[in-house]
């Protein structure tokens, strides 16, 4: 009797459970999926209303940040290597296929790839040096790369020094300007968040991991870590090159002011770790979340000047307390959405 | 009564596991005690308890009768109770000399700490030697001899010392473990934590054994030596006859 | 060959400011292993303070080093105890550290920017103006000043690390901080001194660069990396290295100013940091390379 109970009361819950895991299985999938359906819709809307020019430029900022956020995870995230310098291969992508239109007029919309791959070699060879350090000095490295590169750039005629260089607008009706470059954007986004899901997951995604947890134990485990390291600075590199060509294209105008200050450096660092480093979600939560924060601040308090207090008062806080970021400590304590779960 | 009391000791770091779960331990004043066990049992950590390195979460040290559970490590070393880590823990880019001031660094009279130096320049005449040689140069077996010779400056009633033959070779653990002995000889209670166990059970009057964070075992060094059950962990078996043949 | 060697007194001149700057750096670093990013910008906020008192009760800035150093210890004191002193045993300490002190700049930046606008300032006392002539050769009085001042202080600390017990307590924590644990040293008091002396540092840099170089709020950044790069190439935490490579690279960034321009002066720096990760990453006095 009792037996049967039982077995009656497991089969009862084994249905509960599959019933839950089919729906959460449907929300898992399916939140993300609406969301990027409306993204990809919202400039229909654009097109037959017009007002929705705000609203496509602060997405089209998400999804810049997103790109680069998810980029420098794969090095800073995965392999746990900390990069102050990431907008460096962002201002390369964008002088490249500036310079490029100017001397040749090859839209940025089709040499961004080769801008990808320029600013990925670019990393490759940087990470040949800089890596043979770890830790502090490595990231001291990364700082002294942008301020490198700012110097030469503002200095360097061939790219319009300090008052960079101009480029023509893009030969559409105001309302659609920004189409184009939003699609763009979307697309290197969510495939940049995609291929960042496979490479964590990949044997080479597994090594980086290993190294992030303990380097000379990976190296005695046969991973060639010096290999690796270097070939994930250099994959980092590689979105954030093509969308540096698409948004100076967007932006109109590259100067070393915009594209190679430490703060934005910073601050890819800083929507990562608020999202979560290392995984796939948070890039993406982190860069919603502090992009609408920059908007209110400004909105509000009018200061930037305050703006970067707030920004920097937000970094040591979550470093200090929630270091594995939102969705990071979430998932630690189970209690993470699970359309948030994209590991 | 015992010199040291460990009275059920719950030790951990951070806010990760606990490591020693309710650890008694009472140690006899001028006896030499030799604690084994397998690797990541808690025997530094035990020590690193007892010196006043890590507070423990629950239970009592006594030191001469004195609960010195809530002391500081430089009160600790002040009571007599010294301590020689297992990496050895010299600074590298000091002299031996610098080093050994800085084993009196508790005790505030430099005069007294230069007297005590002399005094051990004269029992350990390698280490006057190379008395203004930086650290990092010494060989190992000088390094452990210098690190020994740093924990008795402040002249110790008892001396810790964590694997003191880790990593020299079979010839300088011997001088080792001779110096070790001169030092039970002079009437120094000693904690010796040894992976070596059946050289460190011969030079000890009582073997410990540690494992899963609590003492399983404790009885004289011979009884251990020559227990069964501890030959088969940690001594292996073809050492039985030696073993026993080497204990009386 | 009068250009060259006016070069060279102009070089070593701001050599020594540049030493002072990475000094304090060094320390913290030597002894807690945190990459200060902050360091420039206590050194711009000690070099608010010396303005605000010079602008206030027109005290002299090399006066106001009685008060800008005391106080920058006391925020040192508090800023160590109040953000790092419970965390120095985590593993991931340093990469935290470092990211936790720039977001500290920032935020430093920001309140003094909204204090004082981003308006160029500095104190101008009389001795800023003037030079002092011997045959052939000029050296402005206030980099003569600054010079000695900050090979007084460098001085006074080394003899302080060398032949004080505290100082001792201080090598020996630099040097295993383990170890000075077992012998009686508290690490976290030694810890938190230092990094009150090295802001202090930060602090007697602050009010004698008032007088010898114009700042805004922003301005921390153009010295951090040029610190960064004086404290990687010296070797991170030898005092030692800080001071020689400071001569070094102010003295070649000197020349080169001269024979290429004002611009490729900073260049001289950051290129040099890749040259010495390069071919000896733990720096000129360094030892090994650090986790
Ligand atoms: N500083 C530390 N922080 C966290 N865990 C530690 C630390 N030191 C040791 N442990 C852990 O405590 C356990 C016991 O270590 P230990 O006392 O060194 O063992 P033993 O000396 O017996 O080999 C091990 O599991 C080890 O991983
Ligand atoms: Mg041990």
């Amino acid at each position: 009797m009792a037996e049967e109970l039982i077995q009656v009361d497991l089969k009862g819950k084994e249905g509960a459970i599959r019933v839950r895991s089919k729906v959460s299985l449907w929300l898992k999938r399916g939140i993300p999926l609406l969301i990027l359906a409306i993204l990809a819709l919202l400039p229909v809307f654009q097109i037959v209303e017009g007002t929705l020019n705000y609203w496509i430029h602060m997405l089209m900022y998400v999804f810049l940040y997103v790109i680069m956020s998810s980029s420098w995870n794969i090095i800073g995230g995965f392999a746990g290597y900390v990069s102050l310098g990431h907008n460096v291969f962002f201002a390369l992508g964008a002088y490249f296929a500036g310079m490029l239109f100017l001397a040749t007029r090859i839209s940025p919309f089709i040499s961004a790839p080769v801008a990808g791959l320029l600013a990925m070699g670019f990393g490759l060879l940087f990470g040949l040096i800089a890596l043979r350090t770890r830790g502090s000095t490595f990231i001291i490295s990364t700082i002294a790369l942008v301020l490198l590169m700012a110097e030469l750039f503002d200095n360097w005629k061939l790219t319009g020094g300090t008052n960079g260089l101009a480029l023509p607008l893009i030969d559409l009706p105001g309302q659609f300007a920004k189409i184009p470059y939003y699609y763009y954007l979307l697309v290197v986004m969510v495939l940049c968040v995609v291929a960042s899901y496979f490479i964590k997951h990949s044997k080479f995604g597994l090594a980086l991991r290993a190294i992030s947890q303990d380097e000379t134990k990976a190296e005695v485990a046969g991973i060639p870590t010096r290999k690796y390291k270097i070939l994930a600075f250099g994959l980092s590199g590689l979105f954030i090159g093509v969308a540096g060509a698409v948004w100076g294209s967007y932006l109109t105008y590259l100067r070393p002011s915009i594209f190679l200050t430490v703060s934005l450096g910073t601050s890819i660092v800083l929507n990562t770790i608020l999202g979560g480093k290392g995984t796939i979600a948070g890039p993406v939560v982190g860069t919603a979340i502090m992009i609408a924060v920059n908007e209110f601040v400004v909105a509000k308090l009018g200061a930037t000047e305050l703006n970067i207090v707030v920004t920097g008062l937000i970094l040591i806080f979550v470093l200090l307390f929630f270091p594995e970021g939102i969705v990071g400590s979430l998932k630690a304590r189970n209690k993470l959405p699970s359309f948030l779960d994209w590991d | 009564m015992g010199t040291l009391v460990v009275e059920n000791v719950v030790a951990g770091y951070g806010s990760g596991p606990n490591i020693l779960k309710g650890l008694s331990l009472t140690v006899e004043s001028g006896k030499a005690y030799c604690i084994i066990g397998p690797n990541g049992a808690g025997k530094s950590t035990l020590i690193k308890v007892i010196a006043g390195l890590l507070k423990p979460r629950e239970g009592k040290i006594f030191f001469k009768g004195e609960d010195i559970t809530p002391l500081r490590a430089d009160q600790v070393l002040q009571r007599g109770l010294c301590y020689v880590p297992s990496d050895r823990s010299l600074f590298p880019d000091m002299t031996v000399k610098e080093n050994l001031r800085m084993g009196g660094f508790v005790m505030r009279d430099t005069r007294k700490v230069d007297e005590r130096i002399d005094e051990l320049f004269a029992q350990f005449p390698i280490l006057k030697e190379k008395s203004s040689q930086m650290a990092k140069t010494l060989s190992g077996g000088q390094q452990q001899l210098a690190a020994i010779a740093r924990a008795m400056v402040l002249k110790p009633e008892m001396i810790m010392l964590d694997e003191p033959s880790l990593g020299l070779s079979p010839k300088v653990v011997q001088q080792i473990f001779g110096t070790i002995t001169t030092l039970r000889d002079q009437g120094l209670t000693i904690l010796l934590v040894e992976q070596n166990a059946r050289k460190g059970l011969q030079i000890a009057d009582m073997g410990v054994v540690l494992d899963l964070g609590t003492n399983s075992f404790e009885a004289p060094a011979c009884d251990v030596l020559n227990d069964p059950r501890i030959q088969e962990l940690y001594l292996g078996k073809r050492h039985q006859a030696v073993a026993a043949e080497e204990c009386k | 060959m009068i250009q060259v060697i006016q070069i060279l007194i102009l070089g070593i001149a701001l050599g020594g400011v540049y030493a002072l700057m990475s000094s304090g750096m060094t320390l913290i670093f030597g002894v807690m292993r945190i990459v200060n990013l902050a360091h420039s910008a206590f050194i711009v906020l000690a070099a608010y303070l010396a303005f605000f008192v010079f602008k206030t009760f027109n005290i002299d800035p090399i006066v106001s080093m009685a008060f800008t150093m005391p106080v920058m210890f006391l925020v040192g004191v508090i800023y160590y105890r109040l953000l790092f002193a419970s965390r120095a045993d985590n593993p991931r300490f340093a990469d935290i550290t470092v990211l936790v002190t720039f977001a500290t700049a920032l935020v430093i930046e920001g309140i003094l920017a909204f204090i004082f606008t981003g308006i160029y300032r500095s104190t101008t006392p009389t001795y800023a103006k003037t030079s002092i002539n011997f045959g052939p050769f000029f050296i402005p009085q206030s980099q003569l000043y600054a010079l000695i001042i900050s090979i007084v202080l460098i001085v006074g600390l080394w003899m302080f690390m060398r032949y004080t017990r505290i100082g001792n307590a201080i090598r020996a924590t630099m040097q295993n901080r383990n170890a000075a644990q077992v012998v009686g040293v508290n690490v976290t008091w030694i810890s938190t001194l230092s990094f009150g002396i090295g802001l202090a540092m930060a602090g007697a840099a602050g009010s004698l660069l008032s007088f010898v170089f114009t700042f805004y709020p922003a301005k921390h950044i153009a010295w951090i990396g040029m610190i960064m790069c004086l404290v990687v190439l010296g070797g991170m935490g030898s005092l030692v290295g800080a001071l020689v490579s400071s001569f070094l690279l102010a003295t070649a960034a000197a020349y080169v100013n001269f024979y290429f321009g004002a611009a490729w002066s900073p260049i001289t720096f950051y290129l040099s940091l890749f040259l010495i990760l390069l071919f000896r990453p733990q720096g000129l006095f360094g030892k090994k390379v650090e986790g």
